[in-house]
């Protein structure tokens, strides 16, 4: 038992590792039909909050803090400004602790100003892979620095209830579409600004291919967040022993132990196309019930969060 | 041109009839001063002004607002409040405080609080601890802010709509929102409504969230009244506490004080039965006399009114007389008259809403929660609501969530409900300690009273609760 999962370990260090693909399928990129079926049996309660999607609709609220943080904190803010009065002056140092409370709210207040004011300016271009019912999607859609998202996924059902669900904010009509398409059907000439792949390469059949292919697709200047889950033993006990078996916060049959890719993998496999992307930041986080998700400082145990950016 | 007539005065009417249904995304009933506040803040906020915010309210309060502001009256309403240094903070933050008139607020830095049947005594300080305030001052305030933020963006005005009750709320089949239907037959569809609508609030009604609670059987007696001059006191919030039920006197400026005074309804009747000149007496009466000597006076203004006059002042003078320089500051000054026409009252009751946030709905102030006016918190424990709300919005809508949802809401609620269920309790305590003649009751509160007044570390904590200071630091 142990060794065949071992070997089902190794075998999936090696797409990673190698990107050689042996017997390629139809569509690589697309979802295992065992996953798709356990996706379409959720999707009558994706937009449930108080369902079994609650976690996953509290997670999205941390995976929106740390696309906001990761574009926004990239944004130069004395750009094109001459007139030095115009200048914002951010200190090097925490000045909330040293500067009177005045002093110090208002530079916030600058800083605030000028990154939302900027930040609206981007009219960023999103593809959110594996969109399932649009939680991350609609989010996206809402924020004022984005311009369009297509959410793409593989299960018809959770499409429907995605375009279903979009109805109930007008906000959403022009911004968002959704298609139900795999990656590789994107025309290879279509760009964004943005791309994300949340929880989603734990549930494809060959990772490698699949992020290959989503960076393809990441325009210069471009980001590519990706969440998934460390394939360790805490991981195990976390996502699938507690969350599945004995607490049932997720259904049984969502994780599949041997699917689960260690960050210094993808980081692995990162270094080889290091001339065109970047690594610029990864956040470990957890789950606690009654306290919810938060970022843990720890990279290598667990679920984590990963921004690539494409430097040119 | 007859024809013309008919269609213009045919054609009006069946508009009215069946009513536009207009579009908001947040709809705020009630203009009080929780309900302008918000839309003040709300307005002021860089993540939310974009919204299509709208405000609704039963009264012509756009009229009261602008002839306040514009010439305020002579004398201060009786609706005053007492608001905490963290409220006034927020309102800086917001811009409503520019708008405020500063002469008709007055700051206070002493509490001083003494027990009605042993006469221990508890005396507060802290600079500007209290700062008493009209009501319509803070509305007024929070009014001409929106009205300058309108200014500042024509393209996105905060519409108010007075004058205009609303008359019935339901749920839109198709997209789940509330549509409020004003007596003008306007309907109003909105992706969140905020009940800023007081203790009877029909939000809250609408989206039947439970409200638990007690009346106290007391009822608050307001008024605005005229200390004597007898030479210069610094401004001090005076409180007894009365087995009947506490007697606030707080000070307004040009030695004018406003007062809450709660008794039973028993009470409540013989002090309205009154005239303008033995209810200053009375007032007198109970902040200086025994509570022996004070149910002798409850009898005679029942029975006698003509005695009781001659009575009340002749045991006033008796007191008067044996107070030497030094016990005089253990007392407010005598008061000398009262603004005709302000007194008034009403029922007073503890209630607490089992959730303040539902699906596109959300509660703010009296509307999720009534408090006893002893301690002076329930104003400010709406401001802090509104405080946790604008964050939250601003928060949902960063994340890019939608702002009505319940799950959007949550947050509001989980910061607010334990925080306003201590304060309802504390206040409920303490209520209920001093409404009590129950000899080692009295004993005992005396003995931790003076006890506590000679621990200054633990005064400090206390005053640090009442005026929020923590909060203010987070």
């Amino acid at each position: 038992m142990l060794s065949t999962k071992l070997q089902v370990i190794s075998k999936r260090a090696l797409h990673l590792s190698s990107k050689v693909l042996a017997a390629k399928p139809k569509d690589p990129t697309a979802i295992n039909p065992s996953e798709a079926s356990h996706f379409s049996d959720l999707a009558s309660s994706w937009w449930d909050e108080t369902g079994s999607q609650r976690i996953l609709h509290k997670m999205n609220l941390l995976r929106m803090d740390f696309i906001n943080k990761t574009i926004k904190t990239s944004i130069p803010l004395n750009k094109d400004i001459t007139d030095p009065e115009k200048m914002v002056f951010i200190p090097g140092w925490s000045f909330n602790n040293l500067l009177p409370d005045d002093v110090s709210s208002a530079i916030q207040k600058e800083i605030d100003d000028s990154v939302r004011l900027n930040s609206q300016k981007l009219q960023l271009k999103c593809l959110d892979v594996g969109c399932g019912g649009g939680i991350l999607s609609e989010c996206l859609a809402r924020l004022p620095m984005v311009s369009s998202v297509k959410g793409i996924d593989m299960t018809k059902n959770v499409i429907k209830v995605a375009k279903k669900h979009m109805k109930l904010d007008p906000s959403l009509e022009n911004k968002l579409e959704y298609k139900m398409m795999s990656l590789e059907h994107i025309p290879k000439t279509e760009m964004f600004d943005v791309v994300t792949m949340m929880e989603l390469l734990e549930h494809v059949d060959y990772p490698a291919t699949v992020l290959k292919q989503a960076l393809s697709h990441v325009a210069p200047g471009g980001y590519l967040f990706l969440s998934t889950i460390n394939r360790d033993l805490i991981s195990w006990f976390t996502t699938i022993f507690m969350g599945e078996h004995i607490l049932n916060i997720v259904p049984v049959g969502t994780h599949t132990y041997s699917k689960y890719i260690k960050q210094s993998e993808i980081k692995g496999f990162m270094d080889q196309l290091k001339d065109k992307f970047k690594v610029v930041d990864v956040k470990g986080c957890a789950y606690f019930p009654a306290v919810g998700w938060f970022f843990t400082g720890v990279q290598n145990m667990g679920n984590y969060m990963m921004a690539i950016r494409r430097i040119k | 041109m007859l024809v013309r007539r008919f269609m213009a005065t045919s054609v009006k009417p069946a508009v009215s009839k069946t009513g536009s249904t207009t579009l908001s995304d947040i709809l705020i009933v009630g203009a009080g001063p929780a309900g302008l506040t918000l839309a003040s803040a709300i307005k002021n906020s860089p993540v939310l002004q974009d919204l299509k915010c709208m405000l609704v309210e039963s009264s012509r309060i756009t009229e009261d607002m602008n002839d306040y502001y514009a010439s305020p009256p002579k004398y201060y309403s009786n609706r005053c409040v007492s608001i905490t240094p963290a409220t006034i903070d927020y309102l800086k933050k917001i811009g409503t405080w520019n708008f405020i008139k500063e002469e008709r607020i007055q700051n206070y830095d002493y509490i001083k609080t003494y027990d009605g049947l042993s006469g221990a005594a508890m005396d507060f300080d802290a600079p500007s601890m209290g700062t008493l305030i009209e009501n319509y001052n803070l509305q007024a305030a929070a009014y001409e802010r929106v009205l300058q933020l309108n200014e500042e963006q024509p393209e996105n005005k905060l519409v108010i709509k007075d004058g205009n009750k609303v008359t019935h709320i339901a749920t839109d089949s198709e997209t789940g929102c509330p549509v409020v239907k004003l007596a003008s037959e306007e309907k109003i569809r909105t992706r969140l409504l905020i009940g800023c609508d007081g203790g009877r609030s029909p939000v809250r009604k609408f989206a039947q969230i439970p409200s638990r609670g007690w009346a106290y059987n007391r009822w608050g007696i307001v008024g605005t009244l005229k200390y004597k001059d007898t030479g210069f006191r610094s401004p001090t919030g005076w409180q007894r506490f009365l087995p009947t039920g506490p007697l606030a006197q707080l000070p307004m400026p040009d030695d004018y004080l406003s007062i809450v005074w709660s008794v039973p309804p028993e009470l409540a009747m013989i002090v309205s039965g009154l005239t303008d000149d033995q209810f200053v007496l009375m007032l007198n009466a109970a902040s200086r006399l025994t509570q022996d000597e004070l149910e002798v006076l409850y009898k005679l203004a029942r029975d006698k009114p003509e005695q009781f006059e001659k009575e009340a002042k002749w045991r006033l003078d008796m007191f008067n007389a044996k107070l030497t320089t030094e016990s005089e500051q253990q007392y407010p000054q005598e008061i000398e008259s009262i603004v005709p026409k302000s007194r008034g009252r009403f029922p007073l009751k503890l209630s607490h809403a089992d959730d303040y946030v539902d699906e596109r709905i959300a509660l703010v102030g009296d509307a999720a929660h009534t408090t006893h006016p002893l301690a002076g918190q329930g104003l400010n424990m709406g401001q802090a609501d509104i405080q946790c709300l604008v964050k939250t919005l601003e928060t949902a809508r960063e994340r890019g969530l939608d702002y009505g949802t319940k799950f959007a809401l949550d947050p509001y609620f989980s910061s607010r409900y334990p925080v306003n269920n201590a304060t309802l309790g504390v206040v409920d305590k303490i209520h209920k300690i001093y409404g009590t003649d129950f000899a080692p009751i009295v004993c005992a509160r005396s003995l931790g009273v003076n006890i506590l007044n000679n621990l200054p570390f633990i005064k400090d904590l206390m005053v640090g609760q009442v005026s929020h200071r923590e909060l203010e630091k987070r």
